[in-house]
């Protein structure tokens, strides 16, 4: 076979050999585990010492809006920033702006906060989730006692002692937004960050992140997390030894296999290419169509 | 670990499978999935924003006696007369209730923090760039007096690129060019991050698939290995039963065209 009758071929390829090299790409990594080195972004850097910055006993507002479809980019920097508040003793109130996060976030909350001893009222709450988006956000900056009359467990949310003192958004020191999507960080920011000077960070998904990029060099967004690789960064940060027993760092151990499957797809797009540029003149002599 | 968590998880790995076989071709368990994802996503939505948004604030504050609330009951029913062929003119209330809350909401909020903050941004203050960063600094993302003109030199040439009232002459083609080549990278960096997350996306589900996403405890209980496995076989045999009766069902090839 020459090395155009190749390339034609690879032109004329299989859409299906595509999706089982990238599934080879991955399945395989993860089997035999590769360790390539990282380092931290600048943005995920400033969104930990955000945390650290802050003094213990201190109260933040978690926006956990995200969903199962964006579990893998979010679980691991949801997961680590609760390790990381709650070692530093930092008191934690959440709520979302998702219908499908609850089932999702509350557990883990719960969990981290039993390793750590924390107490339900007084350490952390979950104060519920709240429809109606933009709207809602704007009801969270203006009245949360109102926004969120109930906490899922049935107490009332003004009562709870974690609330004492945290009526609106901004008497928050730190909002943190979780955002797989729409309602989430963009609404956050032109809602209630400008209005209050909110101080906020956020993780985000990998196609969020280019957008929400402009917030962070505006200042409006004090940190930023970008998928997959800004929550394995995180994890880095929180854990500089490594995982405890029993816990695993999800973004971490998937980097690498990320980078292959990065690797494979640009040799597809350079393959494509090459094979195209190469194979045009021949079409256009045949008489075809370049 | 209890049984039912047990067999949630060997359903969601076997869920995973059937989705997954659309990479090979649109097929019946493929359906059977979609048709159960969508099934639960409308009953897990319904039942959250029934207790979340429904009933604590309306059905209980009018049991409590708040008639206010009658209002926005009222504004939902008079929206479900939109089948209504003769009153869905009724309707039009609430939708324009919806509409004029939104654009107020939206208006201020673009203005203040995408609109003027952005612009302010894109102006950017070249002494202290170069004083804080020099020319250009590898540890804060290449800022620097080269990034801070390259902002506005590009913004300006994108800009002018979406400009029709002038001409385009060779100067502003120039420039037009320069926009078109700086919206571009603009893409190039969107699609890459975008093929991040879909990778980042699969990785989740293979994860899932080998066990890797939970403590070691939990998947020596689960055997999630064994679970991929015989998803798969399941998957594959209905995949080939499917194209068997698909090949029986199909005309022969020397078959005469219907009339």
């Amino acid at each position: 076979m020459t090395l155009f009758q190749f390339l034609e071929r690879f032109q004329a390829m299989d859409r299906r050999w595509v999706f089982l090299g990238m599934a080879i790409a991955i399945i395989v990594p993860m089997l035999v585990p590769i360790n390539f080195e990282f380092s931290v972004d600048e943005r995920v850097q400033a969104m930990y010492d955000e945390v650290e910055s802050l003094p213990a006993g201190s109260t933040v507002l978690v926006s956990a809006d995200f969903d199962p479809a964006s579990r893998p980019e979010l679980e691991p920097f949801f997961r680590a920033n609760l390790e990381h508040m709650f070692r530093r003793d930092i008191r934690v109130v959440m709520v979302t702006l998702w219908e499908f996060a609850p089932p999702l976030v509350v557990p883990i909350l719960d969990e981290m906060a039993a390793r750590h001893g924390k107490e339900y009222g007084t350490d952390y709450a979950y104060i519920g989730f709240k429809p109606g988006k933009e709207l809602a956000i704007k009801a969270i900056g203006e009245n949360i006692y109102k926004t969120f009359p109930e906490d899922p467990r049935g107490n009332k949310v003004a009562s709870l002692p974690i609330m004492q003192g945290f009526k609106q958004a901004k008497d928050f020191p730190l909002l943190v937004s979780v955002s797989a999507g729409f309602p989430g960080t963009r609404e956050y920011v032109l809602q209630i960050q400008g209005q209050y000077n909110l101080n906020m960070i956020s993780a985000c998904t990998a196609v969020s992140a280019p957008d929400f990029i402009p917030f962070y060099k505006a200042g409006q967004l004090k940190g930023l997390s970008g998928g997959m690789p800004g929550s394995a960064q995180y994890e880095k940060l929180v854990y500089p030894d490594g995982p405890p027993p029993g816990v695993r760092l999800l973004a971490t151990q998937s980097v690498n296999v990320l980078n292959l499957g990065h690797l494979y797809i640009i040799l597809l797009i350079v393959l494509g290419n090459v094979s195209w540029m190469l194979t045009r003149p021949r079409d256009v002599a045949a008489g075809g169509k370049a | 670990m209890a049984t039912i968590d047990i067999a949630g998880a060997w359903v969601s790995i076997f869920l995973t499978m059937c989705i997954f076989s659309y990479l090979y071709d649109d097929n019946p368990i493929y359906k059977m999935a979609e048709h159960l994802f969508l099934g639960v996503s409308i009953g897990i939505s319904t039942v959250e924003i029934y207790f979340g948004a429904f009933k604590p604030n309306m059905l209980d504050k009018l049991y409590n006696g708040q008639l206010l609330s009658i209002v926005p009951l009222v504004l939902v029913l008079m929206l479900f007369l939109k089948v209504n062929r003769k009153y869905s003119w009724v309707a039009r209330i609430p939708i324009a209730f919806i509409v004029a809350a939104y654009a107020g909401v939206k208006l201020t909020g673009q203005a203040q923090s995408n609109l003027m903050t952005q612009v302010s941004q894109s102006m950017p203050d070249l002494g202290q760039l170069w004083a804080d960063h020099g020319m250009w600094d590898w540890s804060a993302d290449g800022a620097g007096v080269f990034s801070g003109l390259f902002l506005v030199v590009g913004l300006v040439a994108a800009l002018l690129h979406f400009y029709f009232s002038a001409p385009h002459n060779r100067p502003m083609r120039m420039v037009s060019r320069f926009g078109v080549m700086v919206l571009m990278l603009s893409f190039g960096a969107s699609f890459g991050y975008t093929v991040m997350g879909r990778i980042s996306l699969a990785i989740g589900r293979v994860q899932e698939m080998l066990g890797l996403d939970r403590p070691a405890a939990e998947a020596a209980a689960i055997h999630p290995q064994v679970a991929s496995v015989v998803s798969a076989g399941v998957v594959i045999a209905v995949l080939v039963a499917w194209r068997m009766q698909q090949a029986r069902s199909a005309p022969p090839a020397d078959a005469e065209p219907a009339p």
